[in-house]
């Protein structure tokens, strides 16, 4: 692999406090969790490929439908 | 992220979820003005509920059976109130025969695809302190919540990252469209003019950036540093990690409830792989203007 990097312990100390060691621990804490409960629920994202699955499947369609999309930003 | 986190976390209503319905996520703001088959299947769903096309939000949670025929609808979150929707849509569900609909063609308006060539990166976003005690759950939640979206590269912006340069467009679309609090509902973006500094370098893949976001009356803003590491293999990027990590203040009309004066917020960037659903929603800063997200 080709890194452009030369290591993350050239991080300088920002005004925000942002140390390398910041940084590492920020970005592993903000990533999602996917064993959280609502990711074990296999959502779709179309209707017609709900739809589809419905009357193959025999069930119900059950529509989660929200101002802005919500398995992203709301 | 209210509804993942107490509606969708309830045991009862995931095991029905689970097994006896076929879960759907949209985001109704395009689906019920999509000229395609897709917005036309959800419109008729739609329209046999309260909420009607045409009539502003269609927000809420339907069940129909497979020829979309609505069986209920609630636009309650409470546990107890959607689990009594999903039963009764349960008694009332006959399995129906019905083909599936071809999706046709796309309205292209609504159905923005991430650029070719171009990468896409998970943004997460958290408040890290400044909220007062939560007075119940549900503010408890939106307290401790990350806020989730996506940002769209361009081919050209990736190609010039491989070659350890950092594109000012994608910086200034970075600033404008992802360093947002989104973490309690739909964030306002900024506006060009609301970029006050916006600086950055990338040297031997360790980016290095100081953003000064403020808008004219001064009742938002988001100063910042970001640092981060990019990694190529082959003429691609293999690694985008990010943080910034600075001082908010503010809110908007859809993200009340903000920290009182200016509270601490991170946002963390790093590549979709693909694996989650989510990484397929468009930026949320693209809606209803693509090119205006992507320029």
């Amino acid at each position: 692999m080709k890194a452009l990097g030369l290591g993350l312990g050239l991080l300088v100390a920002s005004a925000f406090g942002l140390t390398e060691e910041e940084f590492l621990k920020l970005h592993r804490e903000l990533q999602a969790d996917p064993s959280a409960t609502w990711r074990t629920i296999p959502w779709k994202t179309s209707v017609l490929d709900a739809q589809a699955a419905a009357a193959r499947e025999g069930k119900p369609i059950f529509i989660w439908a929200m101002d802005g999309h919500p398995l992203g930003c709301t | 992220m209210l509804d993942r986190e107490s509606t969708f976390a309830d045991p009862a209503i995931v095991k029905l979820l689970q097994t006896r319905f076929i879960p759907v996520a949209i985001d109704q703001a395009y689906q019920r003005r999509q000229n395609d088959n897709e917005g036309k299947f959800y419109q008729k769903i739609a329209n046999q509920g309260p909420r009607k096309i045409g009539r502003g939000t269609t927000q809420g949670l339907y069940t129909a059976d497979a020829s979309g025929r609505l069986l209920a609808f609630t636009n309650n979150r409470g546990a107890t109130r959607v689990l009594g929707m999903m039963n009764g849509a349960l008694k009332k569900h006959r399995p129906v025969k019905a083909a599936a609909i071809a999706k046709g063609t796309p309205d292209a308006r609504y159905n923005p695809k991430p650029p070719k060539g171009g990468l896409v990166v998970r943004v997460t976003s958290k408040v890290l302190g400044g909220y007062e005690e939560p007075d119940n759950e549900f503010r408890r939640i939106y307290q401790t919540s990350l806020g989730r979206d996506n940002l769209w590269i361009r081919a050209d912006e990736h190609s010039a990252l491989t070659k350890g340069q950092l594109p000012p467009s994608l910086m200034k679309r970075l600033a404008r469209f992802h360093l947002v609090d989104n973490t309690r509902g739909e964030p306002p973006m900024w506006e060009p003019n609301e970029i006050k500094k916006l600086e950055g370098t990338l040297r031997n893949g360790q980016l290095h950036a100081t953003v000064h976001l403020r808008t004219a009356k001064g009742d938002r803003g988001y100063e910042t540093e970001l640092l981060g590491r990019i990694e190529t293999k082959a003429g691609k990027v293999t690694r985008l990690d990010l943080v910034a990590k600075g001082e908010f203040w503010g809110e908007g009309t859809y993200t009340r409830r903000a920290p009182k004066d200016r509270f601490p917020l991170a946002i963390a960037f790093t590549l979709a792989d693909g694996k989650d659903a989510a990484d397929t929603i468009p930026p949320q800063g693209s809606r209803g203007w693509v090119r205006g997200y992507i320029r």
